[in-house]
């Protein structure tokens, strides 16, 4: 059933990145130092998986954990009604150039079996869904500089569709050797290298939390994909101001309002982060709107990503604190008769 | 719901290029042999592969098929360049431009990226309206096409240009001779004696809008409505399907169900069917739970045992076939199979003549590694 006025709340966020303990730590403009510990950990269960994989799986954990979705290690919720997207651009890419060259050299006998099902472009968010047994709607989205907001996008869009209850979103890098080389010729200055870390938010109708019992208090009220950043800007509402501004990649003003009150560059905080800039502008408008803003500062926050010469189109995610809700020009509060999604099998 | 129209398709694949070329071949069902791959790199005991006729040009080859579909499929539809302009492309391909990055590293060449077909499909129709493209492995043709209908009824959009595609990938080859899950004859689903799958190129897009935009154009035929999709996650192994096939029921039940669709009123099952020991047993009993009686009597027309596993774009061409059924009101006859069914995948795989087509919906299966599943229900455009 589809319910497109259905009220999606942020129930958790995690991040995994080195020296950045969770989401209010990428409000910091500080880069985070080098890590302390061998990155990324590495279990028994874990040993034989992809670096980008190892990665999202602590940024999904974390995330699920503080939804309360999590006992355990296990879930509390019927996996039936969680659902997983991933965002990486370059997720898998060190496996597939190790076995296309291992392939080369020795043919299928220099494949590692350990490798094979690594090789698969939905493998992260296959092991998301295997780790904590979520059986609703799994997707994969490598969607350029735009993917980790268009990944939050289609959460919104699953859960309005009634195709799940709850939505894990992870946007992940690896710097692994082979995303390092396919970067390098992008780097913009010496050092500049590729965000070695994810980000994850669980989204969750306002039905399914109130359910659970749980006070979330941030909304993702819109996303758009548009041409250009101005046009997505517009398309979610936030054409005159925002609380926080969130901007592009290094292109601070595109798609800029003309009133904001406060600045998340991770341009300038963190390293590129390709698929996963999307999802870590969300878990740090969520970590900024839960804390009550000045009084006149919009409770609102604005992500925008893509949109430079090389890209194919813009996006725009608009987060609002609970309270500020409905917004002139915006979805209103859901209708009774279409928020509860189908009964859980 | 709003009711999501196919007004136009394309296709290419071993078959040939263009959908009258993909009917014809349906209908006569001949048996095809897989050939070995063009690739002096492929060092492996089983190179085999469907090509499909791929147009020239310096795109990567799954873009190169994606645009030969794509083109068709806007002419048939009759899509001007102001439509195609604010018409999203939702794309599926498991590999991607695998012949631009599946290579060794070589720090002084540059590395391209790989999932640039949908982008390169909209830049080239003239679409603004935003790319996705989804990398769901095997069943990323069934997800693009469910995206699509999603986008639609959620009021995103009246027109969507969506579908899959999938070239030939040495890694992919290469790890299915190194499980041993390459049959050395031919993509043999639900036979007795089946040894794994033989990947096929191949892509099929289509047309998808409201049946008001529809109508606004002067559209006057349709193929199909996408009529449901249902979409789950065994969460259970990354290349091995979970043995109960639970999850692959709920994507068909759900499906069944957003489309209104009973067991009854179903005429034909495009499955997944790869031709993979566990995967086809697993399917041919979720079949059996969901369909129940009716499953005995049901045609199942196993469309990869024409193609091979087109991989990324099986789904779409699954649908393509599915839509092809319910506007000729025919259901070809399956590749020839022989006497040897496998006992265990007790599926109706009508062989000989085509046989009329009963029952107004067609139910498609699109399964992945990772247990990604989508099912799709079609239904006849006069229903």
């Amino acid at each position: 059933m589809t319910c497109p006025s259905t009220t999606v709340l942020v129930a958790g966020t995690g991040v995994a990145i080195p020296g950045v303990p969770q989401g209010a730590g990428l409000l910091a403009a500080v880069r985070p130092p080098h890590p302390p510990l061998p990155w990324p950990p590495s279990g028994r269960d874990t040993r034989f998986k992809d670096r980008a994989t190892r990665i999202a799986l602590v940024a999904a954990e974390a995330a699920l954990a503080e939804a309360g979705l999590l006992k355990d290690g296990s879930l509390t919720v019927p996996g039936t009604t969680v659902g997983t997207v991933v965002s990486s651009n370059l997720g898998n890419l060190d496996t597939v150039c190790r076995s296309a060259d291992a392939a080369v050299r020795a043919g299928p006998a220099g494949l590692r079996v350990v490798d094979l099902p690594t090789a698969c472009s939905n493998v992260v968010a296959s092991s998301v869904a295997i780790r904590f047994g979520l059986n609703a709607v799994n997707l994969t989205l490598c969607n350029g500089a735009t993917s980790g907001l268009d990944a939050v996008g289609w959460a919104v869009r699953a859960l309005r569709s009634g195709r799940a209850r709850r939505m894990v979103v992870v946007g992940v890098e690896p710097a692994d050797p082979v995303p390092l080389h396919m970067v390098a010729d992008q780097a913009r200055a010496p050092g500049d290298r590729l965000l070695d870390g994810a980000a994850a938010l669980v989204l969750e109708t306002a039905q399914a939390a109130a359910g659970r019992g749980r006070p979330n208090s941030v909304t993702v009220t819109a996303y758009a994909r548009r041409r250009d950043p101005a046009a997505a800007v517009r398309a979610v509402g936030a054409g005159k101001e925002a609380g926080l501004w969130l901007p592009p990649g290094h292109r601070a003003d595109d798609g800029r309002p003309p009133h904001i009150c406060a600045v998340c560059d991770m341009a300038r905080t963190l390293p590129p982060a390709s698929g996963a800039l999307g999802v870590l502008q969300c878990v740090a408008a969520a970590a900024w709107l839960s804390v009550t803003p000045p009084p006149g500062t919009p409770p609102t926050a604005l992500a925008v990503s893509g949109g430079a010469p090389e890209d194919d189109a813009a996006a725009a995610v608009l987060l609002s604190a609970l309270s500020s809700m409905p917004r002139p020009g915006l979805p209103g509060p859901p209708r009774p008769h279409c928020e509860e999604a189908p009964p859980e099998r | 719901m709003t009711p999501v129209l196919i007004t136009g398709a394309g296709a290419v694949s071993c078959l040939g290029v263009g959908v009258p070329a993909m009917w014809k071949a349906l209908c006569a069902a001949p048996e095809i042999r897989p050939r070995p791959a063009a690739d002096p790199g492929a060092r492996m005991r089983l190179p085999l592969i469907h090509p499909a006729p791929a147009e020239p040009g310096t795109d990567g080859r799954a873009t190169r098929l994606a645009l030969t579909a794509a083109r068709e499929a806007i002419v048939d539809a009759g899509l001007t360049s102001s439509e195609c302009a604010r018409a999203p492309v939702v794309l599926g391909t498991g590999g991607g431009n695998a012949d631009h990055w599946e290579r060794p590293l070589a720090a002084a060449r540059p590395a391209p990226p790989g999932f640039t077909v949908a982008a390169a499909l909209a830049t080239a129709i003239g679409s603004g309206a935003g790319a996705t493209c989804v990398s769901n492995a095997c069943a990323a043709g069934g997800f693009a096409l469910a995206i699509a209908a999603d986008l639609i009824r959620t009021g995103e959009a009246e027109v969507v240009v969506a579908g899959g595609a999938e070239a030939y990938s040495r890694v992919a080859l290469a790890c299915f001779n190194r499980m041993g899950a390459v049959d050395a004859r031919a993509c043999r689903p639900f036979h007795r004696d089946r040894a794994g799958t033989v990947f096929g190129e191949g892509a099929a897009v289509f047309v998808l809008e409201t049946a008001d935009h529809a109508r606004r154009r002067g559209v006057r035929h349709a193929y199909a409505r996408l009529a449901g999709s249902g979409w789950s996650c065994d969460a259970h192994h990354l290349t091995a399907p979970e043995p109960a096939g639970s999850q692959i029921r709920r994507a068909m039940t759900d499906a069944l169900d957003e489309a209104g669709a009973t067991t009854g009123t179903v005429g034909c099952v495009v499955p997944h069917g790869t031709g993979t020991r566990l995967n086809d047993v697993v399917e041919s009993q979720a079949l059996g739970a969901v369909f129940g009686d009716h499953a005995a009597h049901l045609p199942v027309y196993s469309l990869k045992a024409l193609i091979g596993h087109t991989a990324g774009a099986a789904g779409a061409l699954g649908a393509l076939a599915a839509a092809l059924m319910l506007d000729h009101g025919t259901v070809p006859p399956n590749a020839p199979l022989g006497p040897e069914q496998d006992p265990h995948c007790p599926v109706n795989l009508p062989q000989g003549p085509s046989q009329p087509l009963t029952g107004r919906h067609i139910l498609v299966n699109a399964f992945a590694f990772g247990g990604n599943n989508v099912s799709l229900v079609l239904e006849g455009s006069a229903a």
